[in-house]
């Protein structure tokens, strides 16, 4: 067992049945209060934003103001009501948005990122690490400073103010690539590949039928890296998008706060759009949370 | 690579090339073509969406507009050459070099606190004693799906004196004079502090992953040696998740780089922040507020440039470490 | 695969071509009921789509479609990207006053001169119609409302404390130590870094001139006494502590307006919108007055305004500045303006007919509009710069900077500051410049 500069430093998703897994407790030992309140420390600290949307989205507009901070109030289902009439339900529509961006982009970007990685992993080929160095170089480069010439470039197509705009760039992820090779070469063995290249089978054929199943559970997590990326990124439908009913959330509620400013009522419906929206997010994060193991180290011990 | 950078409308694939003869590998022509069809669609996305815009802003760096005298007319405006002009602007501006100081300042601040919470948070949920493991985890990682312009809404709440239940508290306590968060002083802390809440459960999750993958029995001698829960973790738990400790540490150096969303969501709230706060901010207000893109291309130019060179390190250990083991 | 990979990249053309097709098909400048033009208009101000719906009802040969934009910030900014990249911007847009000179000299509006109508002119006051010419024969946009300044002060409170409504600055200065010496959690009013439109108009008020055209050169004056004096005296304020020195429109400053700490606000004839969705409980208790003046010298200056322009991109000018013009002159529309969007509408004419009631907000006042009327007669010529921006976000900077170090020295320095960065990014774009 070293664990000097021989390990493996790379991002692979725990793999059951590896020789890196622990195994399971046999005894049980008491629970030590003190590490125990650190851990709830952390967790009250990060929960405590969460729990100041939940009880200011119950508040009217004078009540946000006037009321103590965390004096919840009775208000809630008339905030929604009224985040719903606001434009005529374009809230929930910005919601349908950003279920398009974020769900059906990360969908077919982690395709796109599963085929590249696993070509880069599993193949010998003249340029491969010149293709992959230029790859990952595009996970330095920031998204704000890309969306200006993307917009520029774009508008010469005529596509900017529309949903490709917005959906087409964020296809892309180097990220998702760089994740996708190294979870190819962890889990898809290779004599598995050449056995049914004996047995004639199309590459195509072992890539869908063979690799990408047994990359699942990193697939999953290239999803929701992706997922993520798409709902933070502020920047570009901000440029991209004139007509707010494309909008994504983040760019809707922003435009809510930004009137908020001479238009303060619009506060009550910011909160209430932001508890709302982050409500399917943690919901999608705790159906899909076994799969957050983002692991730098896997192979550390085989070594 | 292929030269795909310039098919305007991305829909061409690059044509496959065939391997030199005379090599051999496993499969010789159709191994060949098949990773490089399989690449096609990530290529020509990277050609279209990354490489071009970034030589688009590479061409414009090295451009200015120049008016003639009110530049009121339609045709007043002329785009000329302006060789290294931009760049020796942007260097040579205060403005830029504080912003520079500032993300330096704020990067010293959030990435060791951040670092050193997600190491201590996934080793109390590796240790063997901790309860209210799952709700905590749970609960630590949660801000992660919080966008950095709604989180920033929040903690903007949070601090304002007038409605901030924490000068409600400071009151209780009797601290009649504490200075607002959002003050010149304390706006970098105010600030680190969302990057904090956001980003500490991914970083404690990638160390949880890490050291859950290595096996108890290792744990197992030391406990029979004597060592105490703290000597474990602290000399054999850390130097085994070492990698992912560089690698979390580098992907925090390069988000620190880029903070954007924060202070300039925090900035109308405050007199603390300037519309060129942080390098990126800079970026922005030439673009935008000043309608300048060709300086804002030069600086974003530097930025990225800045980024490589930090990054340098990062690609080495990456692409001689985690792939020395493939076919 | 190979043939779904070719599939996705036909589908991919065929949409953008679907798209592309989709934004430049229609180049007839007649529209009927059956095929009728469509223009899209870029707006913020709350509620406008409900105006434009009135046009839409009655005119089936030009439909106007509102893209709701952020505020008048980015919705100019985007312009100038749309303007930058060649394509992408709408027919119409709401402009503020200030940003004229700069979206013209971007060559981002279209001049109207030869579609407007000859009698659209003397419906505006002459102040507000050089505004959308520049002083030249062309016509950038028709007005829509304008924002003279005007003083909110809590009635209640002042009687409390038996306070007087200042008429001078001096007189201002004066209340401002009264009623925080009398209750030190309570402040007259605030000094804003963040809004550079609201200390431009105090400046106006003091006779300066930021910019003006001297033949062929733009002159830069914001150093100059007029600005020194309005600088001085609020860093005077904020030094000795009379005022308050946090920004307006935060949540920090709503709760301060409902629970009486801002007890004064030096806003503009759209305040009452602001004050009721920020303040309701509040409602009945403020009252508004003109502007303190400087010694009795009566003279006003504009916080916001904004007005309708026609896009150098659109392809049916004559259709939208059809629609502008009646959205901002057509008796129907401007009270339709007014109920909706709660705006002062720039034709006077108009105006005077339609803004008899005092605002709901304001019920107490009956003679709210005739203060109004008198301040927006008081208000003084002012000329917008190409680089407003510039100059504005050099105000966010430096006055920021000025408001923590609370002192009058810095407020100054500020001014200054302003100065040469506004001049020195006119130099650097080649603008020619007077000195």
């Amino acid at each position: 067992m070293t664990v000097t500069t021989e390990t493996r430093a790379a991002l692979v998703p725990e793999l059951s049945g590896t020789a890196g897994r622990r195994a399971p407790k046999d005894t049980r030992v008491p629970v030590a209060v003190g590490s125990t309140a650190v851990l709830l420390l952390g967790a009250v600290y990060c929960l405590l934003p969460v729990a100041w949307v939940l009880i200011a989205s119950t508040k009217d507009a004078s009540e946000l103001f006037s009321t103590f901070t965390f004096a919840p109030s009775t208000h809630l289902w008339d905030n929604i009501v009224d985040l719903t009439a606001y434009r005529d339900g374009l809230y929930w529509r910005w919601m349908l948005n950003t279920a398009l961006y974020a769900g059906v982009g990360a969908v077919i970007s982690t395709y796109i990122s599963a085929l590249s990685g696993y070509a880069l992993a599993k193949y010998v080929f003249p340029g491969k690490a010149t293709v992959f160095r230029i790859l990952l170089m595009g996970v330095l480069v920031p998204g704000v400073i890309l969306a200006i010439p993307q917009y520029l470039l774009l508008a010469q197509v005529g596509l900017t103010n529309t949903y490709w705009s917005v959906l087409l760039p964020q296809l892309i992820s180097p990220y998702g690539i760089y994740l996708a090779r190294i979870y190819a070469a962890a889990a898809v063995p290779t004599d598995i590949i050449e056995s049914a290249r004996t047995e004639g089978a199309r590459e195509l054929f072992i890539f869908h039928r063979i690799a990408l199943p047994m990359m699942g559970p990193g697939l999953v997590t290239i999803f929701l890296f992706q997922f993520v990326a798409v709902w933070n990124n502020f920047m570009l439908p901000y440029i991209m998008l004139g007509d707010d009913r494309l909008f994504p959330i983040t760019v809707g509620l922003s435009g809510l706060l930004n009137q908020g400013a001479s238009l303060p009522s619009m506060y009550t419906l910011v909160i209430t759009g932001a508890l709302l929206s982050i409500v399917p997010l943690i919901a999608l994060f705790l159906v899909l949370q076994r799969y957050w193991r983002v692991d730098l180290a896997a192979g550390a011990v085989k070594a | 690579m292929t030269a795909t950078v310039d098919a305007p409308r991305g829909a061409t694939p690059p044509a496959p090339r065939h391997p030199p003869a005379g090599r051999s590998p496993k499969r010789r022509v159709k191994g060949a073509l098949t990773p490089w069809l399989m690449l096609t669609p990530g290529i020509l996305l990277f050609a279209v969406f990354m490489a071009a815009p970034i030589f688009y802003t590479l061409l414009l760096s090295f451009q200015k507009e120049q008016v003639k005298g009110l530049g009121l007319g339609g045709d007043s405006r002329t785009r000329e050459f302006a060789g290294l002009e931009n760049y020796v602007a942007t260097f040579s501006d205060p403005e830029f070099l504080a912003s520079v100081a500032r993300v330096l300042l704020y990067g010293l601040i959030l990435v060791p606190t951040m670092l050193g919470l997600a190491l201590l948070f996934a080793l109390l949920l590796d240790a063997r004693r901790t309860g209210a493991k799952g709700f905590s985890r749970v609960s630590i990682f949660l801000p992660y799906a919080v966008p950095a312009v709604i989180s920033s809404l929040l903690w903007g709440f949070l601090y304002l004196p007038a409605v901030s239940p924490f000068y409600w508290i400071f009151e209780q306590l009797g601290w009649d004079d504490v200075p607002s968060l959002l003050s010149p002083g304390l706006v970098v802390f105010a600030i680190a502090n969302i990057g904090l809440w956001g980003g500490v459960g991914f970083n404690m999750i990638v160390m949880y992953t890490s050291l859950k993958a290595v096996p108890s029995d290792i744990y197992e001698a030391a406990r029979i040696d004597g060592a105490s829960e703290v000597q474990i973790a602290w000399r054999i738990k850390v130097p085994i998740i070492m990698p992912a400790l560089i690698m979390t540490a580098l992907f925090s150096m390069i988000a620190t780089l880029q903070v954007f969303a924060e202070p300039t969501t925090l900035r109308p709230l405050t007199n603390s922040l300037s519309t060129s706060w942080s390098p990126l901010m800079f970026v922005y207000r030439d673009a935008f507020t000043r309608d300048d893109i060709y300086s804002a291309a030069a600086t974003s130019i530097i930025i990225a440039l800045a980024t490589f060179a930090i990054s340098f390190l990062f690609l080495r250990v990456v692409q001689r470490r985690a792939f020395g083991q493939e076919d | 695969m190979r043939s779904t990979i070719r599939m996705g990249a036909v589908a991919a053309i065929a949409a953008a071509a679907l798209i592309m097709t989709g934004c430049s098909a229609d180049g007839a400048s007649e529209g009927t009921a059956d095929d009728p033009i469509e223009l899209t208009y870029w707006a913020w101000a709350p509620n406008l789509d409900k105006v434009v719906d009135l046009w839409n009802e009655e005119h089936p040969e030009i439909q106007v479609t509102v893209n709701k934009q952020d505020g008048g910030d980015p919705a100019i900014t985007k312009l100038l990207t749309a303007i930058k990249a060649g394509s992408g911007a709408p027919d119409l847009i709401q402009a503020e006053y200030q940003k004229i000179p700069t979206l013209v000299a971007s060559d981002a509006l279209a001049d109207i001169a030869e579609s407007v109508g000859d009698d659209v002119a003397g419906q505006f006051p002459e102040g507000v119609w050089q505004s959308v010419t520049l002083g030249s024969d062309a016509v950038y946009a028709v007005p829509q409302d304008t924002g003279p300044m005007m003083f909110f002060y809590r009635a209640d409170l002042f009687e409390q404390y038996g306070l007087t409504v200042p008429t001078t600055w001096d007189e201002y200065a004066e209340t401002a130590r009264a009623l925080h010496a009398a209750d030190p959690t309570k402040y007259l009013g605030t000094f804003s870094a963040n809004d550079a439109g609201w200390f431009a108009g105090l400046s106006q008020q003091a006779k300066a001139e930021w910019w003006s055209i001297d033949g062929d050169s733009w002159g830069v004056g914001i150093d100059e006494e007029p600005t020194q004096k309005v600088a001085e005296y609020w860093g005077g304020l904020v030094a000795e502590g009379a005022i308050d020195n946090k920004p307006m429109y935060t949540p920090e400053w709503n709760a301060a307006l409902n629970d009486g700490s801002q007890a004064g606000w030096l806003g503009a004839v759209w305040g009452p919108g602001v004050l009721s969705g920020n303040a309701a409980d509040t409602a009945g208790l403020w009252e508004a007055a003109t502007l303190p003046t400087w010694d009795g010298d009566v003279s006003n200056g504009n916080w916001g305004g904004s007005s309708t322009a026609v896009t150098s991109q659109s392809k049916n000018v004559d259709a939208a500045t059809e629609f502008a013009t009646w959205l901002n002159t057509d008796p129907e529309a401007v009270a339709a303006l007014v109920e909706q969007t709660g705006i002062y509408p720039a034709a006077t004419d108009a105006a005077a007919s339609i803004l008899t009631e005092a605002p709901e907000f304001f019920s107490n006042q009956p003679d709210f509009y005739d203060v109004a009327a008198e301040a927006a007669q008081a208000v003084a010529p002012f000329t917008y710069g190409p680089n407003v921006n510039v100059a504005f976000s050099a105000y966010n900077d430096e006055f920021a900077k000025a408001a923590e170090a609370k002192s009058v020295d810095a407020f100054l320095a500020a001014v200054t500051a302003m100065q040469k960065t506004t001049i020195d990014d006119l130099k650097a774009g080649g603008f020619s410049v007077s000195e």
